[in-house]
């Protein structure tokens, strides 16, 4: 499997009270455990189980994922511009590894 | 003299028009009981059926593997009056839980979109907690024509 690899669609500016959209999608399998291989052993589950954006630190939208969703998963959510500062978005993998992007955004 | 033909007739007649309604009640009727129940089971909690949470998906898609689902709840997002987190269910997928989004009021807006497994035609389910603890749910039916989750 290659490196699962995140993207992120968020504007550069927003005006201060307005709403925002995030678009967010990290290139990764997410075997369900669900699946047998060849021999008919199960494929233990490996998906990325958690989302979470800060905003200037501060944790504002998350989410626990599970096995239904599907792969490469796909989220879109809407924030508040409150001040101009750093989103960062954090993808948590089973298995302890996690991708994060960042993101400047100057909210006038 | 015992009954005539057309009292046994009659008899028949309104013994299975009230067997078939019977069958009709619990199917519909039944549905939502079983939703209730079901989320009871898992929230733990008693949730009422709510307009404001607004589960919306193709009523019938070509495949399981990646379903679209997007998610809404009529909240003025306040410290006093705010979506805590959604929770979705598949209550028909091997493993039900979809995934639960959580929102801080003020920062987020509780809408969401993303794409999700579906095993075979289905009510997906969503649960809505409030800050006032109350669980607000909707549920839609899917009907996809491949598992998404093999």
């Amino acid at each position: 499997m290659t490196t699962p690899t995140p993207r992120v669609l968020v504007p550069s500016g927003a005006t201060k009270g307005e709403v925002f959209q995030v678009r967010t999608i990290i290139s990764h399998q997410m075997e369900t455990g669900l699946r047998h291989d060849v021999q008919g052993r199960v494929i233990p589950r490996k998906i990325i189980n958690r989302f979470v954006c800060r905003y200037g630190g501060v944790e504002v939208f998350s989410v626990d994922l599970h096995e239904a969703v599907s792969a490469n998963p796909f989220i879109e959510f809407y924030l508040l511009a409150m001040e101009s500062g750093r989103l960062e978005f954090i993808w948590e993998e089973d298995g302890g590894s996690t991708y994060r992007l960042e993101h400047q955004l100057a909210v006038a | 003299m015992g009954l005539t033909r057309r009292e046994m007739l009659m008899a028949g007649g309104v013994g299975s028009a009230a067997l078939s309604s019977a069958f009709l009640a619990s199917g519909l009727a039944g549905a939502h009981d079983e939703t209730a129940e079901f989320v009871a089971r898992h929230t733990g909690g008693k949730a009422t059926e709510s307009d404001r949470v607004h589960l919306i998906m193709p009523a019938v898609f070509p495949t399981g593997y990646t379903v679209p689902m997007d998610l809404k709840v009529d909240s003025p997002m306040t410290e006093d009056d705010h979506v805590k987190r959604i929770r979705v269910f598949a209550p028909q997928n091997p493993l039900i839980d979809v995934a639960s989004f959580n929102f801080v009021p003020q920062r987020s807006i509780a809408r969401v979109s993303t794409r999700i497994r579906l095993a075979k035609p289905q009510y997906v389910v969503a649960v809505a907690e409030m800050s006032d603890g109350a669980l607000l749910m909707t549920k839609t039916w899917v009907d996809v024509a491949t598992n998404g989750c093999i």
